[in-house]
């Protein structure tokens, strides 16, 4: 799919202000791609308008001294508490966003002994069904690639600055707050945000 | 006159109507929310009070950067890029 212009949250109440860049979808994809540490792990990193590739993700993190793989893909939901979606979109801040992704990958690789880390999240309206992020890990063994992947999904849907924005088939709309909600979906007990 | 620039997300871009705009520099972060509130009548309590504040890429904390004991703190000058961060919804 090609990178096009939308409307961009606030945007319709100040057409005449010229567009930040980093909610241009002209200037994406922004991407990272560095190592790590002194046997130089692999991270790739990236924020795109474009249909993300499980096959690519894979490919970053596939290394002679892995036995593990892991790839996890989120996908867009057609819901939200039984209340239908009718399209969902994300912006982000990169400055911020690619940072935070690269603590995040450095750190599961010094956590878990991961031998590549792949993250790339999509920006922009995304059809339901379709990847809003794609998560790939290698490691020797199942264990740490299993625990390195989730741990790595945790933090980033904790940390790195992009925001969904779910717009209702009744005509609402919502800012999602990923604090809210838990793994399973659940609400989480109010409490004040740690950040 | 010097400006800064001053980017706002989610909640904060729907609440102010806008992406960005620019605002007299300098300024003391620690009037930041007083100049915002006075722009935009209530976005302390219902926004503000949620979301974290950016200075170029690093995040600033209005007690700590913004009230240093012994001077007038952490000033926002001239071409700067300052963020409100509302809690984060990615994946």
């Amino acid at each position: 799919m090609s990178a096009r212009p939308e409307p961009q949250p606030g945007s319709e109440r100040n057409a005449t202000e010229p567009l930040p860049s980093h909610l241009d979808p002209t200037t994406y994809p922004r991407t990272l791609t560095t190592t790590h540490g002194p046997t130089s792990i692999p991270l790739h990193l990236e924020l795109t308008y474009h249909t993300l590739s499980p096959t690519t993700a894979l490919q970053h993190v596939s290394s002679p001294s892995s036995g593990a793989n892991i790839l996890f893909l989120g996908t867009t939901r057609d819901t939200f508490d039984d209340r239908p979606v009718a399209r969902l979109s994300y912006t982000s801040y990169p400055a911020l966003a690619l940072k935070s992704l690269h603590k995040i990958s450095s750190e599961a690789v010094e956590k878990f002994g991961l031998n590549g880390v792949y993250i790339a999240h999509r920006l922009g309206e995304v059809p339901v069904g379709e990847a809003s992020i794609v998560v790939a890990v290698g490691a020797g063994h199942r264990g740490e690639a299993w625990r390195g992947a989730e741990w790595v999904l945790e933090v980033v849907k904790e940390r790195v600055e992009v925001w969904k924005r779910e717009e209702f088939v009744d005509g609402g709309m919502e800012w999602r707050e990923n604090r809210e909600r838990d793994g399973f979906g659940k609400l989480k007990t109010k409490k004040e945000d740690s950040r | 006159m010097s400006t800064f620039q001053i980017h706002y997300f989610a909640s904060a871009s729907t609440y102010t109507g806008r992406n960005t705009e620019s605002l007299p520099a300098p300024l003391p972060l620690s009037s930041l929310f007083d100049t915002l509130e006075a722009k935009y009548p209530g976005i302390k309590e219902k926004v503000l009070s949620s979301c974290s504040i950016s200075l170029g890429d690093e995040y600033v904390d209005l007690v700590s950067d913004g009230e240093k004991s012994g001077n007038e703190g952490l000033l926002i000058q001239g071409g700067d890029e300052v963020a409100i961060i509302p809690p984060v919804s990615s994946g």
